[in-house]
């Protein structure tokens, strides 16, 4: 893996820890708190089909994918290791 | 209760002839022995319904509880059977679609699509086939359960490419293909009067607390949709009207006021069902206790 790509997928973990932070209201919980292989639904960090909701938002918003190409991609969702990965290789080009 | 679950196939067949023969009267008129049986004998589903009843009909004696059960049953049975009239092609039902240039314009002057909110009310898999002439794809979320007698009524296994499935258990609910279908400018369906598991609100509802889900309107403020109230209604032995003219515009003014906004859209619509059901009581079929806290668990 090189440096670069290194940095990046860091960068995606960071902003994508504080905006699920911000946007699903987590409460008691601070950006940091939450380890790059936590498991995201059910056991782990404990999010719902709701809060799914809002990832795809942040994914569609903030990071320019398409939902369509999430359909049926449950591994995408398992944990920010996996979500960081998913956006680093699709991302778009966008503010 | 759902007489297709309880029925047998020589039940079937009896109304199967009886509605060839003498037309929908004649069906009708079978339901009065049949639905006195299961009033008699069927306590699961006089139970079921009396969580309902007794709200809706307070002050009611015991007697008379059981003769409303018994007319909801009937009712039910009218539905299911002129469900089968049109999906056999034995005749069709004189439609009244009321708010249709509301939800066409809402269609057209946004690329996205819209939630349907719908309930145990009417005749729906009928008249949701009115819909079928605003040329976008109706995406159904059902549990499986209720996939069988809809894919029947709705003609899904025969080729009907305009109404499609989405399962409540797919992976995290289905909302990655809801939030895909909207994207598409389709129209996803959502019942919102029984949570079958997933997070509910509480709303006022007929004088007591009940719990509704409100994926419905969790979904379209994330999505920045509009929700469309779907109800309908017999109003006479060949006539239905068709109600789509309740647009909501779920939006959450912040994260922190999320829950309490959420629990404002639930009762709006808990106020519109209410309403319904004091227009048309026994088209609600409401065999199951919304009010119960065991619906709180999925909070």
């Amino acid at each position: 893996m090189q440096s670069n790509e290194v940095q990046d997928l860091a960068q995606i973990k960071k902003t994508l820890k504080e905006l699920l932070v911000a946007d699903l209201s987590l409460e008691d919980i601070k950006p940091e708190e939450i380890r790059d292989d936590e498991v995201l639904f059910g056991e782990g960090l404990g999010l719902d089909s709701l809060d799914a909701v809002e990832i795809v938002v942040i994914l569609q918003r903030k990071f320019g994918l398409e939902v369509r190409d999430l359909e049926n991609r449950k591994d995408v969702f398992y944990s920010i290791d996996s979500l960081a990965k998913y956006i680093y290789e699709n991302r778009k080009k966008v503010s | 209760m759902d007489i297709r679950k309880r029925g047998n196939k020589l039940g079937f067949w009896f109304f199967r002839t009886s509605l060839k023969w003498t037309g929908l009267s004649g069906a009708y008129g079978l339901l009065y022995f049949v639905c006195l049986y299961y009033l008699i004998f069927d306590r699961t589903a006089v139970s079921a319904s009396m969580a309902y009843i007794k709200r809706r009909f307070r002050g009611l004696s015991s007697i008379s509880k059981y003769h409303a059960v018994y007319k909801l049953f009937i009712s039910q049975g009218k539905s299911l059977i002129d469900r089968y009239y049109v999906v056999s092609g034995l005749g069709r039902f004189d439609i009244e679609l009321r708010g249709y240039d509301r939800i066409k314009s809402l269609l057209r002057d946004s690329k996205k699509g819209i939630i349907l909110l719908t309930a145990h009310v009417g005749n729906w898999q009928v008249t949701m086939t009115t819909l079928e002439k605003l040329g976008r794809t109706v995406y159904l979320l059902m549990s499986p359960e209720e996939n069988a007698a809809v894919k029947d009524s709705l003609n899904i296994d025969s080729g009907n490419e305009k109404v499609k499935i989405i399962s409540p258990d797919n992976f995290l609910g289905g909302v990655i293909e809801i939030m895909k279908a909207i994207d598409e400018g389709s129209i996803v369906s959502i019942m919102g009067d029984r949570s079958y598991g997933h997070s509910t609100s509480e709303a006022v509802l007929l004088g007591d607390r009940a719990y509704f889900p409100h994926s419905a309107f969790s979904i379209a403020a994330s999505a920045q949709c509009p929700v469309v109230v779907l109800h309908s209604a017999k109003v006479s032995t060949k006539k239905y009207f068709v109600d789509v003219s309740h647009v909501m515009e779920p939006r959450f003014s912040s994260r922190a006021k999320k829950k309490e906004e959420l629990a404002g859209f639930v009762q709006e619509y808990a106020g519109v069902l209410e309403v319904y059901s004091a227009e048309y009581p026994y088209q609600w079929f409401l065999f199951h206790d919304i009010w119960s806290e065991e619906n709180k668990a999925a909070n």
